[in-house]
C-alpha cells in the first residue's frame, strides 16, 4: 500500500447471481484515495455506483479483488483477509450516508437514539452519559437543534432528515463516508445548505468522502477527484477540473454534454448516444460501450479496453484516448460564468 | 379570457382538511398561459405545485378542495371554468386526457403492469379518436413511432417490465399525445430518468410540442432543465407564486429574494470550487395556521420587519410580463404597493390604539 493512501481499491469485482443469471454489478474497478480528499463517483442508473460504495464499506463483500485500507492508528488492513475484529474496526471508520433521508431512518426511536445507535453498536461498555453526550455534541455540530432530540424522524423535513442521517455516521467518528446520492432528494435551496456543511465538517474533521451522485455539477463542485462509470466499469478518473475541461473517454464526453445547464443562454450541443443502456447481464463484447459510442472503430468490437494510463498521465480505458480530442466545459477564467463546447 | 390564452388560473386555492387541521396548500395562485408556449411552475417540495395540476386536471383527492377559477379555452365546450365542472361527469372527462393531458413523474405507476403497452395507448386512441379496431391501432403505433420508439409491431406487443425507464417514458408521452392535446401537463416528467436519457426525452418534447403547436405546463425543480425547455418561469414558494417572468428574464434578472436565492444556490460547472454554495437558511414552514405575512419572512435576509411580518405582498407588474410579490423591491409599482400598506397598518394601528 503506498503511503499517501488512506483506500486501495485493486481490480474489485461484484457479481451477483439470482435463477441462474448472473449480474456482473462491477468489473475490474480499481482506484487510490488519499486522506481528505473526495472522490465523485458519476454514471448512468444502475452502472453500479450504489454496488462499488456497498463494497467499500463492506455491506457486501467482493466477489473478487482487493481493498486496502489504512486504519487510524496506522495499521494496513487487507479487506478480503481481516479477522472478525479487524472488520469491526474497518466498519466503525469506514460509514455511509444513504439515499433516502426518509425510509434510512426508524420511525420509532428518537433522533437522539438514532444518533447513538452506531455508538451502541460499537462500543458496548460505554456509559450513557458518554454516549448521550457524544449523541448531543454531533447533533449541535451538523445543525440540529438540541430541543428536536426527543422528536421522531417523521417530524422532520428533508434537510433535517439528512442531517440526522449525517450525524448517526459521524458520532463514532469514521474516517471514510460513503455518501450515496446524499443530496439528491433534497429541494435546491436545502442541497446548498446540505453540501456546506459536508465541505464545514470535511475540513474540521479530516474526512475523505466517496460521493456517488448523478448529479454532475454538484460531483464536479465537491469532487477533487472523478470516477465515471459504465455497465459496471470504470471508464475514466481524472481530477474534477480536467475531467470536466477535457473529458478522455467518449462516455464521459457524451455524459458532460447531456447536463442541463442552469442558464437559457447557454445552448449545449448534445452529442446524442445511439441505443439503450445495455444489459449488464449480457454486456455487448469487447468495449462495453462500443455499440453507442461514435468513435467505435473495428477493434472496439473484439478487444476489451483496459483503465490505462494515457501520454499525458490521465486514467481512461478507451483504445482511442490518446487520439480522440474531446469536447468538455470550457472554463472561463475571468468570471464565474460558463461556457459550452469548445 | 384574454384572446391566445390557453388557460387562465384564477385565485385559485387549494384547501386540504386534515385531522390537524386545514392546510392552505395552494393560496390564490394566479397565472396564464398562451396557446404553443411553456411554461416552468418552479419552487420547493410541498409548495404545491402538483396541486395545482391536479385542480386543471379536477383530479384532486376528495379531502382536498380548490376554489377559484380554471379557465380554459375548450374546443368542445368553448371558454369553461373547469372548476365549475362536475369532477366526475362527462364535461370535464371530455376535455382531460383528449384536450389536456398528463405526464406524470412515475411511468411505472402509470401503466398498468397486465396489459401490453400497445393495447394501454390504444385504449386512450378508442376512447377519443376512433371505435374503428384497425385504424385505432393505426394510429396508436404510428404515435410511438414519432415518440421514437423503435421496432413498434415488438414494442407494441409487449409489458411494462420488458421496456427501461427512458422507453417507458416515451411511450407514457406516446399516451398523452395521442389524440392531439391542445394543452400538456408534465409533473417532474424527467426526474427519474438519467442525464443523457433526460436530454433525449426533453428534446423529444419540444419537438412534438412544435409539430402538435401544444402549450406545455412544465413542473419541476431542475432550474437546469427549466432554462432548458420554458419560454416563461413562474416561482411557487408556500402555495403563492412569488415571481413570474420570461425565462431568460428570471435567471438574468431575479428579483424576489427567493428566487435569487433559488438561482444563486445552483452550483454552475466551472464556477470556483472554493467559494461555499449559497444557500437560504433555514426551511419552509407548514401550510397550517400561517400568520398574515410574507410566507417567505423566516428566511429573508432583506425583510423589513413591522411590515413584512403584517402584511402579505401581491403580485405586481414591474416589467411587461414581469410580476413580483415583495414589499423590498426598489421599482415603482412595488412601491407604491408598500406605501399603501404601511399607510393602511398605520391607521389600523392608530385604530386598535
Ligand atoms: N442485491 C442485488 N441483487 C441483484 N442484483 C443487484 C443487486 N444490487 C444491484 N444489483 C444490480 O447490479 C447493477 C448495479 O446496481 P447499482 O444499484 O449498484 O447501480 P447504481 O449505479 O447505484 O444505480 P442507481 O443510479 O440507479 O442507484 C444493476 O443492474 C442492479 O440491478
Ligand atoms: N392528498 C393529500 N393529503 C394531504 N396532504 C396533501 C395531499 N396532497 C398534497 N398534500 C400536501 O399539500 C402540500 C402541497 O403538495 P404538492 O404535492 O402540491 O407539492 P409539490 O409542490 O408538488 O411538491 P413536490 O415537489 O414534492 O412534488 C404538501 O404539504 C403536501 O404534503
Ligand atoms: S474503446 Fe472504442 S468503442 Fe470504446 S469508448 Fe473507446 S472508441 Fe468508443
Ligand atoms: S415581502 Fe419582505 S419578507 Fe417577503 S420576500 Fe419581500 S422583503 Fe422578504
Ligand atoms: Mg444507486
Ligand atoms: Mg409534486
Amino acid at each position: 500500500m503506498d503511503k499517501e493512501n488512506i483506500l486501495e481499491v485493486k481490480g474489485l469485482h461484484k457479481r451477483f447471481t439470482s435463477k441462474g443469471v448472473t449480474v456482473k454489478a462491477v468489473t475490474d474497478v480499481s482506484f487510490n484515495v488519499k486522506p481528505g480528499e473526495t472522490i465523485g463517483i458519476v454514471g448512468e442508473s444502475g452502472c453500479g455506483k450504489t454496488t462499488l460504495g456497498r463494497c467499500i464499506v463492506r455491506a457486501y463483500s467482493a466477489s473478487e479483488g482487493e481493498v486496502f485500507y489504512r486504519t487510524k492508528s496506522g495499521e494496513e488492513l487487507d479487506f478480503l483477509k481481516a479477522d472478525k475484529k479487524k472488520m469491526k474496526e474497518i466498519r466503525k471508520e469506514i460509514q455511509m450516508i444513504f439515499q433516502d433521508p426518509y425510509s434510512s431512518l426508524d420511525p420509532r426511536m428518537t433522533v437522539l437514539d438514532i444518533i447513538k445507535e452506531p455508538l451502541r453498536a460499537n462500543y458496548p461498555n460505554m456509559s450513557k452519559d458518554e454516549m448521550d453526550q457524544k449523541a448531543k455534541a454531533m447533533a449541535e455540530k451538523v445543525g440540529l437543534n438540541p430541543t428536536y432530540l426527543m422528536r421522531y424522524p417523521h417530524a422532520f423535513s428533508g434537510g433535517q432528515r439528512q442531517r440526522i442521517g449525517i450525524a448517526r455516521a459521524l458520532v463514532i467518528e469514521p474516517q471514510i463516508i460513503v455518501c450515496d446520492e446524499a443530496v439528491s432528494a433534497l429541494d435546491v435551496s436545502i442541497q446548498a445548505q446540505v453540501i456546506n456543511l459536508l465541505r464545514d465538517l470535511q475540513k474540521e474533521l479530516k474526512l475523505t468522502y466517496l460521493f456517488i451522485s448523478h448529479d454532475l455539477s454538484v460531483v464536479e463542485h465537491i469532487s477533487d477527484k472523478v470516477g465515471v462509470m459504465y455497465l459496471g466499469q470504470m471508464v475514466e478518473f481524472a481530477p474534477a477540473e480536467e475531467l470536466f475541461e477535457k473529458p478522455r473517454h467518449p462516455y464521459t464526453e457524451a455524459l458532460l454534454s447531456a447536463v442541463p445547464v442552469a442558464d437559457p443562454t447557454i445552448q449545449m450541443n448534445r452529442i446524442p448516444l445511439k441505443g439503450e443502456i445495455p444489459n449488464p447481464a449480457n454486456p455487448p463484447s469487447g468495449c462495453y460501450f462500443h455499440e453507442r459510442c461514435h468513435y467505435c472503430i473495428d477493434k472496439c468490437r473484439t478487444d476489451s479496453p483496459k483503465l490505462t494510463t494515457t501520454q499525458d498521465g490521465r486514467s481512461c480505458a478507451c483504445h482511442r484516448a490518446d487520439e480522440l480530442g474531446l469536447r468538455g466545459f470550457t472554463y472561463d477564467e475571468n468570471a464565474k460564468t460558463q461556457k459550452a463546447g469548445k | 379570457m384574454s384572446e391566445g390564452n390557453i388557460l387562465e388560473v384564477k385565485d385559485l386555492h387549494v384547501d386540504i382538511h386534515m385531522t390537524e387541521g386545514l392546510l392552505t396548500a395552494v393560496r390564490g395562485v394566479n397565472f396564464e398561459m398562451k396557446k404553443g408556449e411553456t411554461l416552468g411552475l418552479v419552487g420547493e417540495s410541498g409548495c404545491g405545485k402538483s396541486l395545482t395540476c391536479k385542480a386543471i386536471l379536477g383530479i384532486n383527492d376528495r379531502k382536498c378542495v380548490p376554489s377559484g377559477q380554471i379557465l380554459f379555452d375548450s374546443e368542445g365546450l368553448g371558454k369553461v371554468d373547469l372548476l365549475s365542472l362536475d369532477p366526475k361527469g362527462q364535461n370535464i372527462r371530455s376535455i382531460r386526457g383528449k384536450e389536456i393531458s398528463m405526464i406524470f413523474q412515475e411511468p411505472m405507476v402509470a401503466f398498468s403492469p397486465m396489459y401490453t403497452i400497445g393495447n394501454q395507448i390504444n385504449e386512450a386512441t378508442r376512447l377519443h379518436i376512433t371505435k374503428d379496431k384497425k385504424k385505432s391501432k393505426e394510429i396508436s403505433m404510428e404515435v410511438m413511432r414519432k415518440v421514437g420508439i423503435a421496432n413498434v409491431e415488438k414494442r407494441y406487443n409487449q409489458y411494462p417490465h420488458e421496456f427501461s425507464g427512458g422507453m417507458l417514458q416515451r411511450a407514457l408521452i406516446a399516451m398523452a399525445l395521442v389524440c392531439n392535446p391542445k394543452m400538456l401537463i408534465a409533473d417532474e416528467p424527467t426526474t427519474a430518468l438519467d442525464v443523457t436519457i433526460q436530454a433525449q426525452i426533453l428534446e423529444l418534447m419540444k419537438e412534438l410540442q412544435k409539430d402538435f403547436n401544444m402549450a406545455i405546463l412544465f413542473i419541476t425543480h431542475d432550474l437546469g432543465v427549466v432554462a432548458k425547455m420554458c419560454d416563461r418561469v413562474a416561482v411557487m414558494y408556500l402555495g403563492k407564486i412569488v415571481e413570474s417572468a420570461e425565462a431568460s428574464e428570471i435567471y438574468a434578472n431575479p428579483q424576489h429574494p427567493y428566487t435569487r436565492g433559488l438561482i444563486g444556490s445552483v452550483h454552475k460547472i466551472g464556477s470556483r470550487k472554493e467559494d461555499r454554495l449559497f444557500s437560504i437558511e433555514g426551511t419552509v414552514p407548514l401550510a397550517m395556521n400561517l400568520p398574515k405575512a410574507c410566507g417567505f419572512y423566516d428566511r429573508c435576509d432583506v425583510r423589513i420587519e413591522g411590515l413584512c411580518d403584517k402584511a402579505e405582498p401581491e403580485l405586481t407588474e414591474i416589467a411587461p410580463g414581469h410580476k413580483i410579490a415583495c414589499f423590498n423591491c426598489p421599482h415603482e409599482a412595488c412601491r407604491a404597493q408598500r406605501e399603501k400598506v404601511e399607510a393602511m397598518l398605520k391607521k389600523e394601528a392608530v385604530k386598535n390604539g
